[in-house]
């Protein structure tokens, strides 16, 4: 039986800002403020919170506002996006410290998420029109953080995922795409943001629930799709969906936790895909959060919806208001 | 990351990275900084766009640099000929290749052809057949799926003519190559009842029982597979075949299909001396359905789910939910 290496994960994010003579490190700031939220997030369900100084994370955040916009961009003087700005906002509600955004700067927020949904409900990226369930999760978790839903932008985004759900009772990235477990999660948390989990029937939900739980494969992974690799950010995608919808026992606790934990980097800390990979914050982040989900390693208790600390997320003024 | 093997660093190979790196970082940073500078300033011409060639070939995650380039190309629009946009498409062919997993470059992609310079349906046709032979390459391909039913919308919209008969085809076709091919099965859900709804099929009583024979080859073929087994639980409930074969026929054809699954399972059950998971499943389904119609019938449902709960006990908690169902 394996064991967590707690400690080891815990110096894994608080070294990975220190890698700037790393190649890779420049390659990925695309990625920056979202890295910043899963290393913060996977701190505080380690209850390490206090290994990142806030005051600095916070600042880093502000310098990727974008004032043009009123999106966060992935780094500073990058372009502001939909899914930066969700980073952004989840990290200052983790710090509790949303307040270091105006009166005006929310507004603009607001404006730039809204300004990003299309007619049929659907939200793009950036003004570029990538068009993703992703990104209408992305754009109502951000807007419920702020308090800031209406029936305006929750309406025609609950029917435009609603087109999404496919016949095997999973969702897909836009309707008519094949289901896959990132989408469910995205659009069942979606859906469950805005207290519309009822828009499905609960045979829906039964199919729904079968599909997701057959995504566990011998190895006790988890997988995206049928006849793929288990992956451990699966391990988030599949079993939050299943915690959303109430049928998180349908898959194997044990199995699943040995696999996550097969993953570990004995050595460096931190978490891949499946063993022997690569470890990165993304994959160390979801690994946790899915250990979380299940109980195990008196871990801090994570909320399924926003992918946060519980303690964090029963702040939110909850929908329709 | 995905799919990187863990690699073991001697302090010898650190050094070495380190010292590529350093001026690997160089370059990169000063070409990122100097792109910026040039996007801040506004500067729209062929040199900040050659610039952001360069960036992208680098990393063609960066999607500032996605954003400006595109920006760049709609200042400079009036002056862009044909060679132009084909070069274009040219470049994200190349990434492509070599990144078939990266969204932003399927998305440059996608505006490429949406802002050629040609506006008739021929590239988008052209697109259609590169897009067939990427999916050759990689059939479950989740961007390749997802983009070939954009320029399917594309072409349909631009002739005014359904294509839903040629893309049933082509997904006949892929599960006809590899009876596993999910994607493939997901999109045949996806079209019939469309069809159905559009009248695109003729007899459709005749194509619900040429269905029935398909998918009990499929099960014949591969039963381990669950592809086909989703795609059955999906279609024996669907409204479209009780509408063309009416009640009587649908039962006869839910027998025959239920009595090839016995057939298979006891097949396994002789060979492996196990039974198959997935004709239990199924069975289930098939009863409920039954059960639905109000066929008088003996269940063995509980003894089913009794035997799963052995067989597939990673999942034993969804069958002691329906064993408890009412």
């Amino acid at each position: 039986m394996s064991t967590f290496l707690r400690d080891k994960h815990i110096a894994y994010v608080q070294s990975l800002d220190k890698h700037h003579e790393s190649f890779e490190y420049w390659l990925s700031e695309h990625l920056r403020l979202n890295g910043v939220y899963w290393g913060l997030t996977a701190l505080c369900l380690m209850d390490a919170k206090e290994i990142f100084n806030k005051d600095e994370i916070v600042q880093f955040v502000m310098k990727c506002y974008c004032k043009s916009t009123g999106g966060f961009g992935p780094f500073p003087r990058h372009e502001a996006h939909i899914h930066a700005t969700l980073s952004g906002i989840q990290v200052l509600a983790t710090y509790d410290a949303l307040d270091v955004l105006s009166t005006e700067q929310v507004e603009q927020t607001v404006q730039f998420i809204r300004g990003n949904q299309l007619s049929d409900g659907s939200f793009q990226g950036d003004r570029f029109g990538e068009v993703d369930t992703r990104f209408v999760y992305t754009s109502l978790s951000a807007l419920s953080i702020l308090g800031k839903l209406t029936p305006e932008v929750v309406d025609p985004a609950v029917e435009f995922i609603m087109r999404c759900y496919n016949f095997d009772g999973g969702f897909g990235l836009c309707p008519g795409a094949e289901s896959h477990s990132a989408q469910c999660f995205v659009c069942l948390g979606a859906l469950a943001i805005v207290g519309r989990l009822n828009e499905l029937s609960e045979d829906q939900l039964e199919k729904t629930g079968w599909w997701l739980c057959e995504r566990q494969v011998p190895e006790g992974g988890l997988n995206g799709r049928p006849s793929k690799l288990p992956d451990v950010c699966y391990s988030w995608w599949v079993l939050s969906s299943l915690a959303i919808i109430g049928r998180l026992e349908w898959i194997d606790y044990e199995k699943l936790r040995e696999f996550i934990l097969k993953s570990q980097d004995s050595k460096k800390g931190g978490i891949s895909d499946r063993p022997d990979n690569e470890v990165d914050v993304f994959h160390t982040l979801f690994g946790i959060a899915g250990l979380s989900l299940m109980g195990f390693e008196n871990l801090i208790s994570i909320d399924p919806v926003y992918c946060m600390p519980y303690y964090v997320t029963k702040k939110f003024k909850k929908y329709p208001y | 990351m995905h799919g990187v093997k863990r690699k073991q660093w001697t302090q010898e190979l650190l050094k070495q990275k380190k010292e590529q790196d350093r001026k690997r970082i160089t370059q990169y940073r000063g070409l990122v900084d100097k792109l910026l500078d040039s996007r801040d300033s506004k500067t729209y011409n062929m040199e900040v766009f050659k610039e952001t060639t360069q960036l992208l070939r680098i990393n063609p995650e960066y999607n500032a640099g996605w954003n400006y380039r595109r920006d760049i190309i709609e200042h400079l629009s009036p002056e862009l000929k044909h060679e132009f946009w084909e070069d274009e498409l040219a470049f994200s062919m190349a990434l492509l290749k070599d990144y078939p997993k990266v969204y932003w470059i399927w998305n440059h992609r996608k505006w490429t052809l949406e802002n050629h310079i040609d506006k008739s349906v021929k590239i988008w046709l052209r697109e259609l057949a590169i897009v067939s032979k990427l999916l050759q390459m990689d059939p479950r391909n989740f961007h390749g799926w997802h983009y070939r039913r954009i320029l399917v919308a594309e072409i349909e919209g631009r002739t005014g003519q359904s294509r839903d008969g040629e893309e049933l085809q082509y997904a006949i076709d892929n599960t006809n190559k590899n009876i596993s091919n999910y994607s493939a099965w997901h999109q045949k859900a996806t079209l019939i009842p469309k069809m159905f709804e559009k009248d695109e099929i003729k007899d459709k009583k005749k194509f619900i029982q040429d269905e029935f024979t398909y998918i009990t080859n499929a099960i014949y073929t591969d039963a381990e597979d669950q592809s086909v087994w989703f795609y059955i639980e999906w279609f024996v409930k669907n409204h479209i075949v009780i509408d063309a074969l009416g009640r009587d026929e649908l039962i006869q054809k839910l027998q025959e299909l239920q009595e090839n699954i016995l057939a298979i399972n006891e097949d396994d059950l002789q060979f492996s001396g196990k039974q198959n998971n997935w004709c239990l499943k199924v069975l289930i389904v098939l009863e409920d359905v039954q059960r639905n119609l109000k066929v008088q019938f003996t269940p063995h449902s509980h003894e089913y789910l009794a035997q799963l709960i052995e067989a597939d006990p990673m999942r034993k908690n969804r069958y002691l939910h329906l064993l408890h169902r009412k």
